[in-house]
């Protein structure tokens, strides 16, 4: 089953705040792995989870729990409760709405939670059709064949053919007991889910051609609105107090020896109605455009396991939330670098982004201010977890082509090619 | 392009413009600020003595920078103080700035560094003083000892770099190949093209390689009573309010200084054990080729992609080369080397251009010298502390210096690497760490590397143009 990503959104009681911020940081957070709220490594199908406070807008302070895991909704759902059932109580116990009278509410706490699902308007996965077992097993399995090599090259150290290497590798495998596994195909993606996506853009583009008499028309009148009011919208020079919020930020960043991080992010839209259809149009296109990505890439950008976009508050807000490989920095810099066109497209339809030019030009181009910007509109990530906090995408992606191509049937060439992977 | 004007040229230490290669004697001297109104005396008389970036002087230079404590203590106003960038502001010994850097380990921690930690003397502004020969350094040295300590200021430290008998470091490798060089200025004249960046990259408030101009700090008019400052750069967003301001920042850059303790003798034993023979024989080939292979050149200089199998001391500057054609699986220079992670040129991203593109938003320019004697045998720890000051100027700390420490030289996953880090200035904490030696068909991965650098120090500096000295001078 296909991995599915949502979060829960739910609004905190005012006088609840500080004590829920207190259980984040203090009991959860700093005990990670083994805190008696959420035992996240028990939970078998979660990739990745994220809880952070978004506070004192005029919206109210919400609580927004993000969880990318492997489907169905149902069994997640199931686990999560029989596993943090009265951590998950004394937590939505700080919510408004909040009905179940004990942690032995299961029908309540579970109604509570899908009443309060937000599915993003556009997401991305990195590695599609991977679960956290497999993800873990083909790495257990990569650390097994590192070694085995190493071994080999002690032995053996020069003027082996790659194809003999290669064989040596197999059979080292064959007898081991634990990895039957390996052999049993287990593709990525069925056929169903490779191809639909694929039609339906096919059929988004026949439809928008035979359209065009009516587009066309609307698209101008569209661009001119538009271009009158990028030209209007206020952007700051400056954000206030900037130097201190992001020294705050950073203090949760770079903790896993930089090879993953967390961002979350929430922005106010423009004001009015052209902006909110704006965006959900154009978050409806890179939905489209994302569902065809089966290379682990987001607009060119190789280094996302999970992000969301969704539309909230009636669509007067937007929150992002991204897992990402490396640091800060350069996650920013692959914005700007790879991703400028569709980023500013969704993002110059949110407040204080940098000038644009028709809705995709500039914007993020100017590096200095965006960063300023999305640094402004960072909300502070107060619990994150990640099952396999040492891969990145392209390593898993690496580990699963290892794991692919050991039996395949190889040439020599072939046999070197798959040598070169480690 | 635009040339920098000779006025700028007058206004900009010549640090930025220039090692002083020719003066082989250094002084770094680190002072507090004791007395306010005597150093901003001190800071007066001292102008006139500082070198510019037109005025080579062939006997001893002097420049001169100073930290956030130390603008602070000359009484800089506080709009102004909080102007500067973030990095400059926290410091370099911030929790954070730790795990990046790779100061988060019992070795490197600040709470151990001699000078710029959390245990020690706030430094204020740092004095680097190069002199020709010895007795010259000696006679800078107590002169301006004798007008700073009746100046306001005391001494919290001073390094000597001494003088070191060529170009290697103490590992035995060239230093200070591969420099940027800085657009409308000479150093251009003979740099590839792939080397020349932007002005604004190295210099605050010139325009920067996004086009705009790098981020500076600003006072407010009324502070700048004898009208020493230029204007600030005009701002892209008309629309909000500006406060009158004056440029702080122009014509000067960021300096980050960072004391790195060499292990030599860790160093070459861990090279000899690594290649030993089956026999238990030496190797002492294997053992230059695997150094060469830490670092990405052979001991001369030259790069391994351009001769990957010995050394050859003709391509001993060679610089104008990148991965992707030649070496894209580092079968001639690791993926993992010291300068295939600090500058990746071409080799990382969807194609060479844009690679080279983004590389370039992160370069520094290093002035850094060795410290210490050579030792008499590599093998035998001899107990003398060595190693490399190391010093570089960019304009933003956060995208330059600090990005290529952590997003590239500690980054456990570079390049599609699995789990090693620099081998030189890499944060080697996780027990057993390794170094994967491309080739083909089968890499070596090198086991059990040791730490051979340790960080003993470091702050970051702001070195002013000569009318921000004169300002701060006129507070």
């Amino acid at each position: 089953m296909a991995q599915m990503l949502l979060t829960f959104l739910t609004r905190v009681k005012p006088d609840k705040l500080d004590e829920l911020r207190g259980i984040l940081d203090n009991d959860i957070a700093a005990n990670l792995l083994d805190n008696p709220y959420l035992p996240f490594p028990s939970l078998t199908r979660l990739h990745f989870a994220s809880l952070f406070l978004d506070e004192g807008t005029t919206y109210g302070s919400y609580l927004v729990f993000e969880n990318n895991f492997d489907g169905p909704l149902d069994d997640y759902l199931a686990e999560l409760y029989t596993q943090a059932a009265p951590g998950l109580h004394r937590i939505y116990g700080c919510c408004l709405d909040y009905t179940a009278a004990s942690a032995a509410d299961r029908e309540g706490i579970l109604a509570y939670l899908r009443k309060h699902i937000v599915r993003p308007n556009a997401y991305h996965i990195g590695n599609p059709g991977r679960s956290v077992a497999r993800t873990l097993r083909e790495s257990g399995l990569r650390d097994r064949l590192e070694s085995f090599l190493d071994d080999f090259v002690r032995a053996e150290p020069s003027g082996q053919q790659p194809g003999l290497i290669r064989k040596k590798v197999q059979d080292f495998i064959r007898d081991e007991p634990e990895s039957a596994w390996v052999a049993q195909a287990e593709p990525r993606q069925t056929r169903r889910e490779w191809f639909t996506p694929r039609l339906k853009l096919g059929l988004l583009i026949v439809a928008a051609f035979l359209l065009l008499p009516i587009l066309i028309p609307v698209a101008i009148i569209w661009a001119v609105v538009l271009r009158y009011k990028e030209k209007r919208d206020p952007v700051p020079d400056k954000f206030d107090d900037i130097v201190r919020r992001v020294g705050g930020l950073v203090e949760r960043e770079d903790r896993t020896h930089v090879v993953q991080n967390h961002l979350a992010h929430m922005t106010v839209l423009k004001p009015g109605l052209f902006r909110r259809c704006t965006l959900w149009l154009v978050l409806w296109l890179v939905n489209f455009v994302a569902r065809t990505s089966d290379k682990g890439k987001l607009s060119g950008i190789p280094s996302i396991h999970y992000a969301h976009w969704s539309m909230i508050d009636n669509g007067r807000r937007l929150l992002f939330v991204s897992n990402f490989d490396g640091s800060w920095e350069n996650y920013l810099d692959d914005f700007i670098d790879k991703a400028s066109y569709g980023l500013t497209a969704v993002w110059s339809n949110t407040q204080h982004f940098p000038r644009t030019f028709f809705l995709f030009g500039q914007g993020a181009d100017d590096g200095s201010r965006f960063k300023a910007w999305a640094r402004d509109k960072q909300v502070y990530t107060n619990v994150w977890y990640c099952a396999y906090p040492s891969l990145t995408v392209e390593t898993i992606d690496n580990n699963s082509d290892i794991r692919e191509q050991l039996y395949a049937a190889a040439d020599e060439s072939a046999a070197r090619e798959w040598l070169w992977r480690f | 392009m635009v040339e920098l004007k000779p006025e700028d040229m007058k206004d900009i230490q010549g640090f930025v413009m220039s090692g002083y290669a020719h003066l082989p004697c250094v002084s770094y001297q680190m002072l507090s600020v004791v007395n306010a109104t005597a150093a901003r005396g001190w800071l007066r008389n001292l102008v006139s003595a500082v070198t510019t970036s037109e005025g080579k002087q062939d006997i001893s230079s002097l420049n001169v920078a100073l930290t956030y404590h130390g603008l602070t203590a000359l009484g800089l106003e506080t709009s102004a103080l909080e102007s500067f960038s973030r990095p400059f502001i926290e410091g370099m010994a911030t929790p954070h700035r730790s795990r990046i850097l790779g100061d988060n380990n019992d070795d490197n921690t600040p709470d151990k560094w001699d000078w710029g930690g959390n245990n020690s003397e706030p430094i204020d502004i740092l004095l680097l003083l190069f002199a020709q020969d010895e007795p010259t350094l000696d006679s800078v040295i107590k002169d301006q000892q004798a007008k700073y300590q009746t100046g306001g200021l005391a001494k919290v430290v001073a390094l000597g770099a001494g003088r070191q008998p060529d170009i290697h470091e103490h590992f035995g490798f060239a230093d200070g190949l591969g420099q940027p060089a800085i657009e409308g200025t000479f150093q251009t004249k003979d740099a590839p093209a792939g080397n020349v960046i932007k002005a604004g990259e190295m210099l605050l408030s010139y325009i920067n390689d996004y086009g705009k101009p790098a981020e500076s700090p600003m006072v407010s008019l009324a502070s700048d009573r004898n009208g020493l400052l230029p204007e600030p750069p005009p701002l892209t967003e008309s629309n909000s309010a500006q406060p009158a301001t004056r440029d702080l920042g122009r014509n000067g850059s960021y300096l980050v200084f960072r004391q790195l303790a060499q292990h030599v003798a860790r160093f070459c034993q861990f090279l000899e054990e690594a290649t030993l023979q089956p026999d238990g024989q030496l190797d002492p080939a294997a053992s230059t080729k695997l150094a060469a292979k830490f670092v990405g050149r052979w001991q001369s200089g030259a790069p391994l992609v351009m001769s990957p199998d010995a050394d050859n001391p003709d391509l001993a500057k060679a610089d104008d080369f990148a991965y992707r054609d030649i070496d894209d699986r580092g079968f001639k220079c690791p993926i993992g080397s010291h300068i295939r992670r600090s500058n990746p040129r071409d080799s990382l991203g969807p194609t060479a251009a844009k690679a080279k593109v983004t590389a370039n938003r992160h370069r520094i320019l290093r002035r850094g010298r060795s410290y210490g004697d050579r030792p008499k045998d590599r093998l035998v720890d001899d107990g003398v502390a060595r190693g490399l000051h190391f010093l570089c100027l960019n304009s933003d700390i956060e995208r330059q210096f600090e990005f290529v420490q952590q997003t590239w030289c500690n980054n456990p996953v570079f390049g599609g690497l699995n789990g090693e880090v620099d081998p030189l200035v890499g944060n080697l904490t996780r027990g057993d760490e390794i170094f994967t030696v491309q080739a083909d068909p089968l890499r070596t991965r090198v086991h059990n590397l040791e730490r051979f650098v340790t960080v003993k120090g470091g702050a970051y500096f702001f070195l002013p143009s000569m009318s921000a000295l004169r300002y701060l001078a006129a507070l």
